[in-house]
């Protein structure tokens, strides 16, 4: 879950990247094999105070795990049909807390010490000719991305609602493909324009 | 003894697509600010894509302030910065600062000093508060100008706007026009919104592929207009 990097500073976002990632990374390490639920419970909501401890802007960030409810329901039905709800709440309640968790780390990280900080990792790519640096470059462009991909999905649906009054739905997927390829041609260009990908791992 | 020009084509030709787009097309440009007008497919952008390497001639020769565009393609965009039509295809990071400090670094500054000097390159802009602040949260306007600064911080000696002003309302065109005509740089516009050009030095009008029209915009812009009201 990626969501949009918060403009207000909040006191996360002075906290280093690379302890945050490490943090989350802890939490969920530890929270994995738990299967009680008020512990899963109590990260939840120790999760949503930190959301709190946020700000408004931070808590409104929540609202972006509304395509998930059906993902969760399926989930919940499924344990209750297996006879066992209470594990499928402790699935869901984790579920819930490490993709906030992530999300919030996302959303008070920028991309550039995010990459500072997992880019040390991706160094064994340079010892097969790979660039760390690329796929850090990679990383960050897919998330500039997000917001424009949304924005060009709703425009192909509005003009296919302007001619025939209905949703476009699936149809929409081929035209949405192709103009995927098409913004990802032009970034390109702008991206060769400005020297093009940086190699290697200058510091 | 002659002035060296700045930016030489000598008979280039150029196809895309199996069509000719530029048709053995020869021009000295050593004005500080140029105009490249045409209609839909004339050539004006892949003559521009040219100069910066984006686009290789097939035949002929392009020199771009002491570089050959053939064999030191590699060095061009940092001494041709280039704007395009739609800043949501140009902007490469999440953040404002991050923007800025890919584009020091493509300049050669190392990694940790390009983010340090990010907020003060800002602030020769007067946006230094923009430097937080994610892009996607920039109304068009904004974002050009961030493009415009992304490019600038390079400190290219050429600066070249592709179409930069289609989806810019009245108000941030004149200001963004008001920056260019403030800027060092030569200036290599194209656009459609022929008022544009009033105070340049030059103005260049390509059709099929091939110079129509090369002169000052007071000789060579109502020339073009009359062209265009014809076709219409």
């Amino acid at each position: 879950m990626i969501s949009l990097y918060l403009a207000q500073r909040t006191w996360l976002h002075g906290v280093p990247a690379g302890w945050k990632l490490l943090a989350l990374a802890l939490v969920s390490l530890i929270a994995a094999p738990l299967d009680s639920l008020p512990l899963m419970a109590g990260l939840l909501v120790a999760v949503l105070a930190l959301y709190v401890s946020l700000g408004r802007a931070a808590v409104a960030q929540i609202a972006l795990l509304r395509p998930l409810w059906p993902l969760f329901l399926i989930l919940l039905a499924f344990h209750w049909w297996n006879g066992d709800v209470t594990a499928g709440l402790v699935v869901l309640a984790r579920i819930l807390a490490m993709v906030l968790l992530a999300n919030a780390v996302t959303m008070t990280t920028r991309m550039d010490a995010m990459m500072d900080a997992v880019e040390p990792l991706l160094a064994p790519l340079g010892w097969f000719g790979g660039s760390p640096r690329a796929v850090a470059l990679a990383v960050a462009l897919m998330i500039r991305l997000i917001p424009l991909l949304f924005a060009l999905w709703e425009a192909l649906n509005e003009s296919w609602r302007a001619r025939t009054g209905k949703r476009g739905g699936w149809r929409l997927l081929a035209p949405f493909c192709i103009q995927t390829l098409r913004l990802s041609h032009h970034t390109a260009e702008a991206l060769a324009a400005r020297g093009g990908a940086p190699r290697g791992t200058r510091r | 003894m002659p002035h060296a020009p700045l930016i030489r084509l000598e008979n280039v030709t150029l196809t895309r697509g199996g069509r000719v787009v530029l048709d053995n097309v020869s021009l000295d440009i050593t004005e500080r600010r140029v105009g490249l007008i045409g209609t839909n497919g004339s050539g004006k952008s892949s003559l521009v894509r040219l100069l910066n390497g984006l686009l290789a001639a097939e035949k002929g020769r392009v020199t771009v302030h002491g570089l050959d565009a053939a064999t030191q393609a590699g060095e061009l965009p940092r001494k041709v910065g280039f704007i395009f039509q739609n800043p949501d295809h140009q902007i490469i990071f999440p953040t404002v600062a991050e923007e800025i400090a890919f584009s020091l670094e493509q300049a050669g500054l190392p990694r940790r000093q390009a983010a340090k000097e990010a907020v003060p390159a800002l602030a020769r802009f007067e946006r230094a508060h923009w430097a937080e602040r994610p892009v996607h949260a920039l109304s068009e306007g904004e974002k050009q100008f961030l493009c415009i600064i992304a490019v600038l911080v390079m400190a290219p000696a050429v600066l070249i706007l592709d179409e930069p002003f289609s989806s810019l309302d009245l108000p941030t065109r004149r200001r963004l026009e008001t920056l260019v005509a403030g800027l060092e740089q030569q200036v290599i516009l194209v656009a459609h919104e022929l008022d544009a050009f009033t105070d340049f030095d030059r103005v260049i009008w390509l059709h099929e592929g091939q110079v129509r029209g090369d002169g000052p915009p007071a000789e060579i812009i109502p020339a073009y207009r009359a062209f265009a009201e014809a076709l219409a």
